[in-house]
């Protein structure tokens, strides 16, 4: 959960962080952020660990440690970048085994060569070779590039190193810009994206739609459904078995089930035609009826689950003294009266309890929703959250979209749980 | 005028009869209390007169409304439970208000009688307070207030007194007695409490098995019990029974019991020709026996097994053939296990209980 909330409200990619020198360990200079366009100002390979190579976005860069003699006729023993070194023979597996030193081009440039203590240019510097001085290649190692790069951030001129995996060069290999970040920040940026997604208001809405004409429904039945089942009729194992069908049915089957019943050549129409009610079969289920779509996770939903509540509303109900009821009756009170006097009231904490279940539940409805309107027609607050995850690829979205019905459904079971409250609570 | 009329009233569950053809009357503003061991019927037969429960047969009139199959509501009863039956989710001022309210009662008139039946039951100072944290004692003053307030004219309390501890009982039971003498309703009270019975009623109806056993006073009831049952029900300690022998002794009837012949009452011994040479049942009560310390020609030579000091009496325990009788006596009268006393029995105080019917024979 603490994950989800931190996906839709922290970009953990927001900025990236320019070192002081081109090393994991060396201070923050400054901040730049994502995407900000900069200048490369220099360059410089570094180790870096071997499973880290695997990284996409990577630029590295190949060091050999070598053996040659250098300008003085000295044996050394260095490092010197692949960039250097033209190789010449390989063992059989690849491994270069022998090389020469390349010349330098242009004017100016250094023409000799330098070995290295370390596969890094601001080592110690063991020794100089010439151009095309034969060398024996002992190792290699590969170096991941680091980059200076300058540029602008909130106002302010920044400079600093940076490793390549977070950097985009550009093909001047001057410029560039922050690929992405690594250090993040609370952003509301997710957030807003859900809210100005076009689905966002139609999935509100239909949520809030399916949540009003659903519960009371459920509450209604559910109530009416655990009175008949308490009334303790001849049928009643029986009665109680059928109520509890739908208990035992997942809801994605139940939203293919109704599915089944509304479709164009379903159940509904094929018995309104038999019966002569339309003459042609109706199409419940197309993007012209929306309110039918409505209508349809209305009653599957209803069907799905009422028998849930029913089961809290009559477990609810034995806990209600006998006498009590009778004492009811007795005291003049009418099947109306004992039910809004004495049996609502005492089934106060069950219904509470059902209330924020299926208030939740609600909140979450998908799969019915789904099965019935593809997801698209009428969709749904949890359908939204799955289409950006799936669909788009977008994590942080989807995580809003989570945790904002997290956030209704903490909000209402609070609104709730004072709500319903009994009279002895607010008393004391 | 309420007066309650049940005609032949059955009522079975499943195959066991709880209430088998019983009638009954009770006067306007008579109190009967229905007494009875558990299992008796005498609940069942309350709750058909609430009308919680419909009988399979039988008429019931309130005030000569007949009443058998209308729904509580329309019976304007009211009525006091063994649990109390107190609403849980209501101040006790709304508890006591329920049944005003949903009889639809003005409210000034409501808070009126709320007010005066609980100042009857010293409650007041309970109204604005909430039940579940109230005592038992509290709480069936609670349910007594709602009773009452009603003022119907048929008040039906169901072992009323039964979920509190003795002490509470014995002050409730006194308070109680004196509460439904002043409000004049019509009143039926089950107990399986002899001595509530006793104390309270205006008449008891002796229960067992469904059917009543004996309706009468109390004293009546305790004195004269009509058969085995009612005799061995009521009383602590219960009636005292054994076999005697009628037999003829110089021409008149006289019982034997063992060697020990006496006469019975001249009004008895006529009844008693009939059964000569046959064994009945006697009863008497342990405290209509005289006990002598010394011989005597008119009594009967036991041996005390235990004496048992009470106080205001001693009571012994003996054994008359096979059958163990309990006997109180003065506590003067110095007596230890194993000593001999001589039992007389008064004639007018002995019950004598035909074997068959194992009913007591009175004089019609």
């Amino acid at each position: 959960m603490v994950q989800g909330l931190i996906l839709a409200i922290y970009d953990d990619e927001a900025n990236l962080a320019l070192l002081e020198e081109a090393d994991l360990d060396a201070p923050t200079a400054d901040l730049i952020a994502q995407s900000a366009s900069i200048d490369i100002l220099g360059r410089q390979g570094n180790l870096v660990p071997e499973e880290e190579l695997e990284e996409g976005n990577l630029l590295t860069e190949v060091w050999f440690r070598i053996e040659a003699p250098d300008v003085d006729g000295n044996q050394v023993d260095g490092w010197a970048s692949e960039s250097r070194i033209r190789v010449r023979e390989e063992a059989e597996d690849g491994t270069p085994i022998m090389g020469t030193v390349r010349r330098r081009l242009g004017s100016n440039a250094d023409p000799l060569t330098s070995v290295f203590s370390e596969p890094n240019e601001k080592s110690e510097v063991v020794g100089q070779l010439e151009a095309r001085t034969e060398v024996q290649i002992q190792d290699l190692a590969t170096l991941e590039v680091w980059f200076l790069v300058s540029g602008e951030h909130e106002g302010q001129a920044v400079e600093g190193w940076a490793p390549s995996r977070f950097i985009q060069i550009f093909e001047d290999e001057v410029t560039g810009r922050v690929d992405r970040g690594n250090t993040g920040e609370f952003t509301t940026e997710f957030i807003e994206k859900m809210v100005n997604d076009r689905f966002f208001w139609p999935a509100v809405r239909s949520t809030a739609i399916l949540m009003l004409i659903i519960i009371p429904t459920q509450f209604v039945l559910a109530i009416v459904m655990a009175l008949v089942i308490q009334a303790q009729l001849r049928f009643n194992s029986f009665i109680l078995y059928i109520f509890a069908i739908p208990l035992g049915v997942s809801d994605l089957a139940v939203g293919i089930l109704w599915f089944a019943i509304f479709t164009q050549n379903g159940l509904l129409n094929s018995f309104l035609q038999t019966v002569g009610a339309i003459d042609t079969p109706s199409a419940w289920l197309t993007a012209d009826s929306r309110n039918w779509i409505l209508v349809a996770i209305w009653l599957a939903e209803v069907w799905r689950a009422t028998s849930i509540v029913m089961v809290i509303v009559v477990s609810g109900l034995q806990a209600i003294s006998n006498e009590v009821l009778e004492a009811a009756e007795v005291f003049g009170a009418n099947l109306w009266q004992r039910l809004r006097y004495v049996i609502l009231p005492l089934l106060r904490p069950s219904l509470q309890v059902a209330l924020i279940l299926r208030t939740i539940l609600a909140f979450q409805v998908f799969a019915v929703v789904i099965a019935l309107s593809g997801g698209d027609v009428v969709t749904v607050l949890a359908n939204e959250s799955y289409r950006q995850y799936f669909e788009l690829r977008n994590t942080n979205v989807a995580a809003a979209y989570a945790f904002f019905i997290l956030i209704l459904s903490m909000f209402t079971s609070v609104i709730y749980l004072r709500a319903v409250r009994t009279q002895e609570e607010v008393a004391a | 005028m309420a007066e309650i009329k049940v005609q032949n009233l059955v009522k079975t569950f499943g195959d066991f009869t709880a209430v088998d053809n019983v009638s009954l009357t009770i006067a306007d503003q008579e109190f009967v209390v229905l007494l009875g061991p558990s299992g008796c019927g005498k609940t069942t037969l309350l709750r058909a007169i609430a009308g919680l429960g419909m009988p399979d047969s039988g008429v019931i009139t309130i005030g000569g409304r007949d009443v058998t199959y209308l729904p509580p509501r329309e019976r304007q009863i009211s009525m006091v439970f063994q649990s109390y039956a107190i609403f849980p989710h209501m101040k006790v001022y709304d508890n006591i208000a329920f049944g005003l309210k949903m009889t639809g009662v003005d409210a000034k008139e409501t808070d009126r009688r709320v007010r005066e039946a609980a100042e009857l039951l010293h409650i007041e100072n309970l109204l604005d307070r909430f039940p579940n944290k109230m005592s038992g004692g509290q709480r069936q003053r609670v349910a007594l207030a709602r009773g009452i307030a009603m003022q119907a004219e048929v008040i039906l309390m169901d072992e009323p007194l039964s979920n509190l501890d003795a002490l509470l009982r014995l002050e409730m039971r006194a308070e109680l007695k004196r509460l439904l003498s002043n409000i004049k309703a019509t009143t039926i009270y089950v107990t399986h409490d002899q001595i509530e019975a006793l104390s309270m009623g205006d008449r008891i109806a002796v229960m067992q098995s469904g059917v009543i056993q004996q309706c009468d006073v109390p004293t009546k009831v305790y004195d004269m019990p009509e058969n085995f049952f009612v005799g061995s029900f009521i009383g602590n300690p219960p009636m005292n029974f054994f076999s005697s022998q009628i037999v003829k002794d110089n021409g008149s009837v006289a019982a034997q019991v063992g060697d020990f012949k006496f006469a019975p009452h001249p009004v008895m011994a006529k009844l008693l020709d009939k059964y000569e040479g046959d064994t009945m049942t006697m009863g008497i009560r342990a405290e209509n026996m005289e006990t002598l310390n010394q011989p005597a020609d008119d009594a009967l030579r036991v041996k005390v097994l235990v004496v048992e000091p009470l106080g205001a009496q001693n009571l012994l325990t003996i054994k008359i053939g096979d059958d163990t009788v309990k006997v109180s006596t003065h506590p003067d009268l110095a007596v230890r296990a194993d000593d001999d006393v001589w039992l007389r029995f008064p004639s007018d105080k002995i019950r004598w209980i035909d074997r068959e019917s194992q009913k007591v024979i009175y004089p019609s």
